[in-house]
C-alpha cells in the first residue's frame, strides 16, 4: 500500500510508519477504533435506508401482487382498493416538463452570461451571492410566492374565464417549481462552466474565434456533463417537492378531467405524486399499502431520471 | 469533431426535455380515456346497476319528480370544496358519478376546511361547498355580495363516540367531566380521580374512579378532533379561558385540549389503545366505535348536565338526542345549477338512494328518512 501511494517520498513514509509501529502500540489501537467507528457509521446509514426501503417495498409488493399495473393506470379514489397513481404520475411529469422547458434554458443562459460575458465587478458579485442565497430559501416560501403571483395574480377565478394560469392549476405549480429550481440550475451550470480550463478558451481565441464561437464550440460542450448533473438534481428536486404544490392547491381528494381539452386540463385541477402520497398518508390504515406503493413509484421515477442523466453525462465525457 | 459535440449537447438537452415533455403530451391526450375507463371499471360494480335502475323507468313512464338525466350526455365542470369531514362522502359520490357519466364531466373534490370552502363558494369559485356546520351569518353576507344564491342540503350525521375499556365501570360522562379529564387544565393528570375536583367545581355530580388515566384519541389535524372539541369542550374551555383559569396559546386563543395524550391519526390504533387498558379514554367517529363494540365500551354522554345520559346508537344520533353529533351539509350554488345541467345532475345523484348510500360507505350516520325527504324537497323545490 505505502509503496503504491502517491506522496512525495514513499521511502520516508514507510520508514516513519515502521518506526512508529515499533515504538508504540497506542496508535495502532486508535487506528482500529477509528476504522470501527467509520464502519459503524456506514452500517447505521445503510440500516436506516434498508429499514425505510423494506417498509416501503413491503407495501408496494402487496399492492403489486394484488393489483398489478392497475395501480399505475387508475386515477385517485377514496377506496384504497381502487386508488391508483395515474393522475399523480401525469402531474409530476407535466411539472418536470415545465421545469425542463422553462428553468433549463433560462438557467443555463443566465449561467453562461454570468461566467462568460458579465464584467467582473461588484454588481456581478452581488448578483452571484444572491443567487447562491436563493438556493437556500425553503420551498414553502416559493410555494407562497407561487400562490401570490401565479395563482392569485395571473389566475383570475374561473368565472372570468381569462386567467392565464387558471388559478390552482398545473401551470401555476409548474411555474413555481421552475422558479424554485432556477437558482440551482444557474449555480451548478455556472460552476461547470467555470471548471472549463482557461487554456481551452485561450486556444480558441488564439485561432481567431469570437467570444460567441468560443462559448458555443468549446466552453459549452466541455461544460455539458456538469450542466447535465445540475439539471438532473433540479429535476429530482422538482419531482420530490410537496410543500409548494400543496400550497398552490394540488388536489388530495378526487377529481376527473372529463372531456376537457389539453389546455383546459393544464388550467384545471391537478395533482402530483408528492401530493397523492400526502393525501393517502392522512387516510385510514387501509391506505397504508397504496401509500407505500406510491412512494415506491416516485422513487423509481426519480432513480430513472437520475440514471438517464448519469448515462448522458458519461456519454458526453467520452466524446470530449 | 468539435462541431458534432456542439450539436449533440442541445440535442441531448432537448432529448431530456422532450422525453419528459412528450410523455406528458401523449399521456394527457392518449390517457384521458384509459384513466376514465378504469375509474368507470372500478365503480361500475356499484354504479351501473343504479344507473340502469334510474335511467330505465323514465323511458317507459315519465320520470317521477325529475327529468331523469342521460348521464352520458352531460358535459362541463363541477367543483366541490370545503370540509375535510364531508370530503369522503362527496369524493365517493363524485367517483360513482364519474363512472355514470363515462368521464365526460370534470369533477373535482377537495377538503381544505369548511371556512375555506365557503370563501371559495361565496366568491363563485366552487359550485358546491361541503360543510360540517351550518353557514354563518357573515358567510351568508359574503355569498350575497358575491351574487351567489345557494341551497342548504343536509346529507349526513357525524356522530362521535367517547370510548373506554369494557372493564371500566364508568357508564356516563358529562361535558364537565370531559373537560376535567381532557381539557387543557388537566395537563399532567394521570388518574381519573385527580380530575374529580375540577369536574365537581364545574358542576358535575359524577364520581370518577380511582384508575390510571390513559387518553388515546385523534390528533389536532383530524376533523374528529375538531368536532369533539367544538361539541364537547369548547363552551367550557372558552368560559374558563375568559376567566383566566385556562391557558391561552401563542395567538391568545384558548388551548383546546391537554397536550399530553397519545394521539394517532389511525382509528385502529386508537381502538387498540382504548381496549388494552382499563382506565383508557378517547373518542372516535361513531361508525368506527360501533364496529368495535367487542373491544371498547361506548360511553353515554350527558349533554345538559342534569344526569340524563344518552348512549349513542343509530336512533339517538338520528333523532338528535345524543349530544355529540352534528349534521353535515352540502351547499349548492343554485344559479350555477340552473345553468349547468351537469351540476344539477350531480346533486340529483348525490341525493338519490345510490348517491346517499355513500354516507354509510364513508362511515357516517345516514339521515333519518324524514330529514332526507326534507333535504330532497329542499333541493327539488
Amino acid at each position: 500500500m505505502a509503496a503504491a501511494a502517491p506522496p512525495a517520498n514513499p521511502a520516508s513514509i514507510t520508514t516513519l510508519a515502521v518506526e512508529r509501529s515499533l515504538a508504540s502500540r497506542k496508535r495502532d489501537w486508535l487506528g482500529q477504533v477509528f476504522q470501527v467507528v467509520l464502519l459503524l457509521s456506514l452500517i447505521l446509514s445503510l440500516a436506516i435506508i434498508v429499514f425505510l426501503l423494506s417498509n416501503v417495498l413491503g407495501g408496494a409488493w402487496r399492492v403489486w401482487t394484488d393489483r398489478g399495473t392497475d395501480f399505475l393506470t387508475e386515477g385517485g379514489s377514496r377506496q384504497a382498493e381502487a386508488a391508483g397513481v395515474w393522475q399523480g404520475i401525469r402531474g409530476t411529469l407535466t411539472l418536470v416538463g415545465f421545469v425542463v422547458l422553462l428553468a433549463f434554458p433560462i438557467g443555463i443562459a443566465s449561467a453562461i452570461y454570468l461566467e462568460e460575458y458579465a464584467p467582473d465587478n461588484t454588481l456581478t458579485k452581488f448578483i452571484n451571492v444572491n443567487i447562491r442565497n436563493l438556493t437556500g430559501v425553503p420551498s414553502v416560501v416559493y410555494g407562497l410566492l407561487g400562490l401570490a403571483v401565479f395563482v392569485r395574480t395571473f389566475g383570475l377565478d374561473r368565472n372570468d374565464e381569462g386567467g392565464l394560469t387558471g388559478g390552482k392549476s398545473v401551470i401555476s405549480a409548474g411555474l413555481t417549481l421552475a422558479v424554485l429550481v432556477l437558482p440551482i440550475v444557474i449555480i451548478t451550470s455556472a460552476e461547470a462552466i467555470r471548471a472549463v480550463p482557461r487554456s481551452i478558451r485561450e486556444a480558441g481565441y488564439g485561432v481567431g474565434a469570437s467570444r460567441w464561437e468560443v462559448t458555443r464550440m468549446l466552453v459549452l460542450p466541455s461544460a455539458a456533463p456538469g450542466i447535465l448533473t445540475g439539471t438532473v438534481l433540479a429535476i429530482s428536486r422538482a419531482m420530490g417537492e410537496a410543500a409548494p404544490i400543496l400550497l398552490i392547491g394540488a388536489n388530495t381528494g378526487f377529481f376527473s378531467s372529463g372531456n376537457q381539452s389539453f389546455v383546459e386540463q393544464l388550467q384545471g385541477t391537478f395533482t402530483a405524486l408528492p401530493a397523492v402520497i400526502f393525501g393517502w398518508a392522512r387516510e385510514t390504515s387501509e391506505f397504508r399499502d397504496v401509500t407505500a406503493a406510491a412512494i415506491f413509484v416516485l422513487l423509481v421515477i426519480t432513480v430513472l431520471a437520475n440514471g438517464t442523466a448519469v448515462w448522458l453525462r458519461n456519454r458526453f465525457e467520452k466524446q470530449w | 469533431m468539435k462541431k458534432r459535440v456542439f450539436v449533440a449537447l442541445p440535442l441531448a438537452l432537448m432529448l431530456v426535455a422532450s422525453a419528459c415533455g412528450d410523455d406528458d403530451d401523449d399521456d394527457t391526450s392518449a390517457t384521458t380515456a384509459p384513466a376514465v375507463e378504469t375509474t368507470t371499471g372500478a365503480s361500475a360494480a356499484t354504479v351501473t346497476s343504479g344507473a340502469a335502475a334510474t335511467t330505465a323507468p323514465p323511458a317507459a313512464t315519465t320520470a317521477p319528480g325529475s327529468d331523469a338525466p342521460d348521464y352520458s350526455a352531460l358535459e362541463g365542470e363541477i367543483v366541490v370544496t370545503g370540509s375535510s369531514t364531508v370530503e369522503p362522502i362527496s369524493a365517493l359520490v363524485a367517483e360513482a358519478f364519474d363512472g355514470l357519466t363515462g368521464g365526460n364531466v370534470a369533477v373535482s373534490v377537495d377538503g381544505p376546511g369548511t371556512s375555506d370552502g365557503f370563501k371559495a363558494f361565496c366568491a363563485g369559485e366552487a359550485d358546491i361547498a361541503d360543510a360540517s356546520r351550518a353557514i354563518k351569518d357573515e358567510e351568508v353576507t359574503a355569498c350575497a355580495d358575491g351574487g351567489v344564491e345557494f341551497a342548504e342540503l343536509a346529507v349526513a350525521i357525524d356522530g362521535l363516540s367517547v370510548i373506554t375499556s369494557p372493564d371500566n365501570a364508568v357508564e356516563c360522562l358529562n361535558y364537565a367531566d370531559l373537560y376535567a379529564l381532557i381539557g387543557p387544565e388537566s395537563e399532567g393528570v394521570e388518574n381519573w380521580a385527580d380530575a374529580q375536583a375540577l369536574a365537581t367545581e364545574l358542576g358535575s355530580t359524577t364520581t370518577l374512579p380511582d384508575l390510571r388515566l390513559t387518553i388515546t384519541a385523534p390528533g389536532e389535524e383530524s376533523g374528529t378532533f375538531d368536532s369533539f372539541y367544538e361539541l364537547a369542550l369548547k363552551k367550557i374551555g372558552d368560559a374558563r379561558a375568559e376567566e383566566g383559569l385556562a391557558p391561552l396559546d401563542g395567538n391568545d386563543k384558548p388551548v383546546k385540549t391537554r397536550a399530553d395524550y397519545n394521539s394517532s391519526p389511525n382509528d385502529n390504533v386508537i381502538i387498540e389503545g382504548i381496549g388494552g387498558e382499563e382506565g383508557s379514554l378517547g373518542w372516535v367517529g361513531f361508525a368506527f366505535a360501533d364496529e368495535n363494540r367487542d373491544t371498547v365500551k361506548l360511553l353515554g354522554v350527558d349533554g345538559v348536565g342534569d344526569g340524563t345520559c344518552v348512549v349513542p346508537d343509530a336512533t339517538t344520533i338520528a333523532d338528535g338526542s345524543y349530544p355529540l353529533a352534528r349534521t353535515l351539509y352540502i351547499y349548492v350554488n343554485t344559479v350555477k345549477a340552473a345553468e349547468n345541467p351537469a351540476l344539477q345532475a350531480f346533486v340529483d345523484y348525490y341525493l338519490s338512494d345510490d348517491g346517499i348510500a355513500n354516507v354509510e360507505a364513508a362511515d357516517y350516520v345516514p339521515l333519518p328518512a324524514d330529514q332526507l325527504d326534507a333535504t330532497r324537497s329542499a333541493w327539488v323545490g
